[in-house]
């Protein structure tokens, strides 16, 4: 998670449009609804995306996200609501008129046209561009994606990777204000995605272009988006930086679904403007967490605590009871940075520890299976979250 | 699994020579130089002797110049409305009378020709009760109406053929172009067009042959004086075997199997230059 | 669709021309073609185009024959019959519908007998077509992929070869003193030559031989898409491959069976040349009686209402085979 730190960081030198409250924003999707007939594929999203953002809309498959993104190039109709592309009414708008670029999930690169035809042809349909316009924009976005020498070749002779920055390339030679982009990691291998993951990023500061990202991979969302929208059943479910997502998650669903997470359900037996603690029957003892939080007394609680904030201890802790609790080592993975631990408490549960390995340790001097271990974490690591 | 491939690649092997030996038999009998055809005359033959009647016989050969002609434009009549039809068919949403669109044009695949062959001769008479009652025209059947009666029943064909070819297309290809600033028309002519191409293409040789091979719609909408070559022949056949016959059926039998051997062979030197090609790209 | 008078209606003032012949005579085609391609958007144009066609030249024909064949035969009228709707003098619209060809074509022994055996032929060809193609397409479905594009050609070739001169093969082959007959006297299989020609055999044979590409073809397109796996996990549940074959493969095989089996009944219950050729002179199928009707009596109204009646028995199957074919369009689809 260091990348995405990391990022965070560079977002607080950079303008974060979206903490203004008087700030324009550059897309405003206002009450959209789309439906099938009876399926509801996006139900009443309203969200706003800032002029130089990287906007991620991240969910599951059938959670709407592409379906939203392509009412926005204008493939769909909306079944209400309202779409502005800077400003304009995007209402009846064909795709063909419309300010905005799509990279699509397949590439969609015209097999039999060259690259170099295949980039050309977005901007032969502009009026007002020469011959000579067109080669020199062509031969400029061939050099920016590092694919000038591969201009006279089609796409069937081109690897994956290669053909994805055809279509990159294909997009931003038109200069489109926004670009959307449907899943443009996903055919591409681990290695190959990282470099890739980067390289978009450069390019998108490089042209200072709007992105948006529809992808279902939340590693990905977390590298390359300044804001991240999680969507589930076509609804907006949370919206923040990728930091505020992974560590403030609002309800069940959004920490569950980005990375691992242990939830425990319990009620509030202390409920005070600076600390709160919740008894859980699950966790087997008494959660204390360091900050307070709003929900009613009595109310039934979730509490989110990520695998890497949980500390493995092999002789019990001063204070056992409160954010402590014991248990056996059922399952241990060994990822070579990590280890992963699913330790099983006394309540029957399984709790997943996640652990760096810091050390080179001898097998006798690491962690074994069916040790029995004390599992501790820090007032401040806990989340809560009420639905 | 064994013995039930045993019968079925029996059945095979029986199924080819059952569609063979006629016209096997057609072509070797064009040889023989006895006009009872298939009596073999050893002394006389074999003979290229009916070959030389064929090619001084005024009737055949411009019978067969006018099937060829209107085979040409029905065949380019049919694959422009056929493709037209195919792309409305499988791109455009629904619409008003789409269902029956669609019935109209999968119908004349199967109907029978004698019931599309009745139908068109009385459309046309009445339309030429109608021209003469407004405007005092008079025209015959001729050429025109098996022109327009060949295209009505080969354009099902077509639109079945690309509306196929239409289905198995990534559409994302038409979106993209759409995205980047083409209208539809053009998308059609420059995007889709040119991918489908093989597709319109058998579709118009399909068309050529259907309206080539065409006897009892043509028998029913010709006129006086347009004699399409299925007419002669099957005016000649009715009386019983005919050596002319046999050998117009040879060389047509060459013809086409010299065009599908031909196409058969392009297309597998294309299918692995593209093959190799990928590999090479795989490799980077 | 709206037409170009309805919409000028209003406009045009009322001269003693109505409003349509105005239109006309005010625009030219330039200008007609101006206002289409202003008030008509293209995806409506193209829509048009090849429904128009459709309707003009497939849909209205239909119409047509229904009309003539409750008109009264005219032997001496040019054309033969007497017109069904009729303005009288008086201002009247006359409509004489006579139902006499209906009567005649369920009554008249003759038609009777040429409509069972019509269907009996059909029904019967496309049998044996089913029992011949289903184990070839079978074949080819299940042979290495390079063998069966040869095999695929190889059953395509003839159909590119003229149809009529495919029929006319099988007349040197069956008659008198034709290959078969010879073939057989030769090797002394026979004493005295068979009489094919002209019998309800020939007929059988011909159709099946013309209409074997017609079968093979949705069979095998269907056949070849199927999951092999499924088979083997039918093996290894203990399924030997006869009852394999009957549960797994033919019920998944049905659809292509119904279109290739649609794809020749209809066509043949209308079937002309080949009873032309190699038929029955004494026992005649539909369409012949038809074209008889129509080319020997001169009978229009009759010969309609034999297209009619040929129409009504089809209309079933063909609803059928467009039912099948959509299906399949779908499934390519996806």
């Amino acid at each position: 998670m260091q990348t995405a730190e990391r990022r965070a960081d560079k977002n607080k030198t950079k303008n974060e449009a979206w903490r203004d409250p008087h700030a324009e924003a550059y897309v405003r999707i206002e009450n959209v609804t789309k439906r099938f007939g009876d399926f509801v594929a996006v139900n009443n999203v309203s969200l706003k995306i800032f002029k130089g953002e990287i906007f991620c809309l991240l969910g599951g498959s059938g959670c709407g996200k592409s379906t939203l993104l392509r009412m926005m190039a204008g493939f769909e109709s909306l079944s209400s609501g309202a779409i502005y592309l800077d400003g304009q009414d995007m209402a009846g708008v064909p795709p063909y008129d419309r300010p905005v670029n799509m990279m699509f999930q397949s590439y969609a690169l015209f097999p039999h046209m060259t690259v170099e035809k295949n980039i050309a042809f977005g901007l032969e349909q502009e009026k007002g561009l020469t011959r000579s316009d067109i080669a020199t924009r062509v031969t400029d976005i061939l050099e920016i994606v590092k694919l000038e020498s591969f201009a006279a070749r089609k796409p069937h002779q081109l690897s994956g990777g290669q053909r994805q920055r055809v279509a990159l390339a294909r997009s931003l030679v038109k200069r489109p204000k926004l670009l959307l982009l449907d899943e443009p990691l996903g055919a591409l291998d681990k290695k190959l995605r990282e470099a890739t993951q980067f390289e978009l990023i450069n390019i998108q500061e490089q042209l200072g272009v709007t992105f948006i990202v529809v992808t279902h991979d939340q590693e990905e969302s977390m590298t390359l988006a300044s804001r991240i929208g999680v969507m589930n059943r076509g609804e907006i479910v949370q919206i923040g930086t990728p930091t505020e997502i992974y560590e403030f998650p609002q309800n069940k669903f959004v920490a569950d679904f980005i990375g691992s997470v242990n939830m425990f359900e319990g009620t509030m037996i202390e409920d005070l403007p600076d600390h709160v603690r919740i008894k859980s029957d699950e966790l087997g003892s008494t959660i204390y967490v360091d900050h307070g939080i709003s929900a009613a007394p009595g109310a039934i609680v979730y509490t989110a605590i990520r695998p890497e904030k949980i500390n493995i201890l092999r002789t019990p802790p001063a204070d056992t009871t409160e954010n402590c609790v014991k248990g056996v080592v059922k399952e241990i993975a060994y990822m070579g940075d990590v280890s992963i631990y699913l330790v099983r408490i006394d309540t029957g549960k399984t709790i997943r520890v996640t652990l760096p390995n810091v050390e080179r340790l001898s097998d006798d001097e690491r962690i074994a299976w069916d040790e029995t271990v004390w599992l501790s974490w820090h007032g401040s690591s806990p989340v809560v979250v009420t639905q | 699994m064994k013995t039930q491939g045993l019968f079925s690649k029996t059945m095979l092997g029986l199924g080819f020579v059952f569609l063979y030996v006629p016209i096997l038999s057609m072509v070797f009998f064009s040889f023989n130089n006895s006009r009872l055809v298939t009596v073999w005359d050893a002394a006389n033959s074999p003979t290229l002797k009916w070959y030389g009647r064929l090619f001084s016989d005024g009737a055949i050969l411009s019978a067969a110049w006018l099937s060829i002609q209107v085979a040409a434009m029905t065949a380019t009549g049919a694959v422009i409305l056929g493709t037209l039809a195919g792309l409305v068919l499988s791109r455009f949403g629904p619409f008003k009378g789409r269902a029956l669109l669609q019935g109209l044009t999968t119908a004349p695949l199967v109907m029978p020709e004698v019931i599309t062959g009745l139908s068109m001769l009385l459309l046309f008479v009445s339309l030429e009760q109608l021209l003469q009652f407004m405007f005092g025209w008079q025209f015959d059947r001729g050429v025109a109406t098996i022109t327009i009666a060949h295209i009505t029943f080969t354009m099902a064909y077509v639109t079945v053929v690309v509306q196929s070819r239409l289905a198995s297309f990534d559409d994302s290809l038409e979106e993209a172009a759409l995205d980047l600033g083409a209208r539809p028309a053009k998308v059609f002519f420059r995007i889709t067009v040119p991918l489908i191409l093989p597709a319109i293409l058998s579709g118009w040789l399909l068309a050529f042959t259907l309206s080539w091979d065409d006897l009892v719609v043509t028998q029913f909408v010709s006129g006086p004086g347009s004699n399409t070559l299925p007419m002669v022949i099957f005016s000649r056949v009715r009386l019983g075997v005919s050596p002319v016959v046999n050998a117009l059926a040879t060389i047509m039998v060459l013809i086409v199997a010299l065009g599908v051997v031909l196409s058969a062979f392009l297309m597998r030197r294309q299918e692995q230059r593209r093959k190799r090609e990928e590999q090479m790209a795989a490799a980077g | 669709m709206r037409t170009a008078g309805a919409r000028t209606g209003t406009r045009e003032s009322p001269g003693r021309l109505g409003p349509i012949w105005t239109f006309l005579f005010r625009y030219g085609p330039p200008r007609w073609t101006e206002y289409v391609l202003n008030n008509w958007s293209g995806q409506r144009l193209v829509i048009a185009i090849p429904y128009a066609w459709l309707l003009l030249f497939f849909l209205v024909p239909f119409l047509i024959v229904l009309k003539i064949s409750f008109a009264e035969f005219s032997p001496l009228g040019r054309p033969p019959y007497e017109p069904v709707f009729q303005w009288l003098d008086e201002g009247a619209l006359q409509i004489k519908l006579l139902v006499g060809s209906y009567v005649y074509l369920f009554n008249e022994p003759l038609y009777v007998s040429a409509w069972i055996y019509s269907v009996k032929v059909a029904f019967f060809s496309t049998i044996f077509c089913l029992a011949l193609g289903y184990p070839m397409a079978y074949a080819i479905a299940r042979a290495p992929p390079t063998q069966r594009n040869i095999f695929l050609m190889l059953i395509i070739l003839p159909f590119w070869t003229s149809f009529l001169l495919r029929v006319y093969a099988w007349i040197g082959l069956l008659k008198t003193d034709g290959v078969i007959n010879n073939v057989l006297q030769y090797f002394g299989i026979i004493d005295a030559p068979l009489a094919m020609m002209n019998t309800s055999f020939a007929v059988y044979i011909g159709i099946v031989y013309s209409y074997l590409p017609f079968m093979i073809l949705p069979l095998y397109s269907n056949l070849e898409k199927h999951d092999l796996t499924l088979l083997e996990a039918a093996n290894d549940l203990g399924a030997g491959p006869v009852r394999s074959f009957m549960r797994v493969t033919l019920p998944l095989s049905m659809p292509g069976v119904v279109a290739g089996s649609l794809l020749v009944f209809i066509p043949a219950v209308g079937e002309y040349v080949i009873p032309s050729l190699l038929g029955r002179t004494d026992q005649l199928m539909v369409a012949k009686l038809l074209s008889d009707e129509f080319f020997l009596n001169r009978d229009w109204p009759r010969a309609s209402a034999v297209a009619i009646a040929m129409l009504l028995l089809l209309v079933v199957p063909i609803m059928l085979f467009q039912h099948f074919q959509n299906k399949e369009l779908q499934a390519a689809k996806r």
